[in-house]
């Protein structure tokens, strides 16, 4: 077995000629890529994936709600965001996710945020929400800004004294202001959409993680490079 | 181990693409053609090694292989690394394009330095020689590379120490691993086909 190892050696170290060594090699590379084409598909159910970090805000309530992550769905515990004034750029607040790499906060201003998650280990992503998004949140309820809160106020008042004026009086006499209404109808939406939200997270999560699709492009592209490789490396042989 | 983008500033960048500039032109010039497809083979490993999540120690860390493809491919492993990462920055959004210079440093150096020291006593040692420099390659890859990172990092403003020791304790189950993972893949390639592990000089 030595011997003959020893002699396919020298073939293969002194003839590249010999069409037969190249053959082989050849054979055995595409057994060995083969290989591990199957085995990166019989481990792709069972293995989570790692290293990329994502965060992800929204904002309710004159608060704002962030999470982060990795993409294999560990959460990212005990790491600073920063928020910045996304169109200034200047820094407003930072702080620490929880164990459940929640994070949340007052909004500070009445601007475009951007919150930016630093993990560990030089990993890094960020986050804009809109002016809009944050503007809504801010106006809805009393923790908000009060000119803010005022306009709402004098929004719905207009809303219900034209709807005294028309024809049908509906609730709003029998006591109930429009802006209690309001209040309700929001506090029973919350509860209800709660478990939309989670699972739309889930959902968001769920879609960044690397496919087979890209694994197997992967995989494509490289065995084309090497083809490209190789073709040019036998061309300047001769 | 990789770091994303916008983390690092320019002139920290710009040396790491300089470097990995270097390495890779190196790599190209030693790699002959019977090598070619081997390169591709542990490149195809490396880019598909880091989807493998190790689920020990208090961050999200994955396997590298960097010591492996070192040992097996000396300078070469710069070409093959590269390939890689540009891959899982494009398609799996790790790492990032603009780092791409200074990842593919931080993970191919610790191989060509675990081929100087690893691959001689692989090669010529016996049986147990040549599995415990293997694990030592696995070990080192993974070691160094930490390492490299957190001077990478410390243009951050991160201190280097406190860096260095979070990194080298988050791989430590990583390193154990991949020196496993290594010793047994340079014995095996040593009884089936030694030639392998001989690296054209």
């Amino acid at each position: 077995m030595k011997k003959q190892n020893k002699v396919w050696n020298m073939e293969y170290g002194a003839g590249t000629n010999c069409s037969l060594a190249r053959n082989i090699f050849t054979v055995r590379t595409l057994l060995l890529s083969a290989y591990c084409l199957l085995l990166s598909i019989y481990l792709l159910p069972t293995v989570a994936y790692a290293h990329k970090v994502s965060i992800y805000a929204y904002a309710e309530d004159g608060m704002v709600f962030a999470e982060g992550y990795f993409s294999d769905g560990t959460r990212t515990r005990n790491s600073l965001i920063e928020v910045f004034d996304a169109k200034t750029g200047e820094k407003l607040l930072e702080g620490k996710t929880d164990n459940e790499g929640k994070f949340s906060f007052n909004i500070p201003k009445a601007t475009s945020l951007k919150l930016v998650l630093h993990a560990s280990m030089g990993h890094r992503n960020d986050y804009t929400l809109s002016a809009k998004e944050v503007k809504e949140a801010m106006g809805i309820r009393e923790s908000g800004v009060r000119s803010q809160e005022s306009e709402v106020r004098k929004q719905t008042e207009e809303r219900s004294s034209r709807l005294s004026k028309s024809a049908t009086p509906m609730t709003i006499a029998s006591g109930v202001s429009s802006a209690e209404i309001e209040t309700i109808v929001e506090r029973i939406m919350d509860r209800k959409l709660q478990p939309v939200i989670t699972i739309l997270l889930k959902l968001k999560e769920n879609s960044e993680k690397p496919g087979l699709t890209e694994i197997l492009g992967g995989i494509g592209y490289i065995i084309g490079l090497m083809g490209i490789a190789m073709y040019f490396k036998s061309r300047r042989k001769g | 181990m990789h770091i994303s983008e916008g983390v690092l500033s320019a002139p920290v960048l710009v040396t790491g693409a300089l470097l990995a500039a270097g390495g890779v032109a190196i790599g190209l010039k030693k790699m002959d053609y019977e090598k070619i497809p081997e390169v591709a083979v542990l490149s195809s490993a490396f880019f598909v090694a880091s989807l493998i999540h190790v689920p020990i120690g208090p961050s999200s860390v994955h396997l590298v292989l960097n010591g492996l493809l070192g040992v097996l491919l000396g300078w070469m492993v710069f070409p093959s690394i590269v390939v890689a990462l540009t891959l899982q920055a494009v398609l799996f959004q790790f790492g990032g394009l603009t780092s791409l210079g200074v990842n593919t440093v931080s993970m191919a150096t610790p191989g060509v330095i675990a081929y100087y020291i690893f691959n001689l006593p692989i090669r010529k040692g016996n049986n147990s020689v040549s599995a415990l420099a293997g694990f030592a390659a696995g070990v080192t890859g993974v070691g160094i590379g930490a390492i490299l990172v957190a001077i990478a990092l410390i243009s951050t403003g991160e201190s280097f120490l406190g860096v260095a020791k979070l990194i080298l304790f988050a791989h430590i189950p990583v390193m154990i691993i991949e020196g496993i993972i290594t010793a047994f893949c340079v014995t095996f390639l040593k009884k089936v086909k030694p030639e392998v592990l001989e690296v054209s000089k």
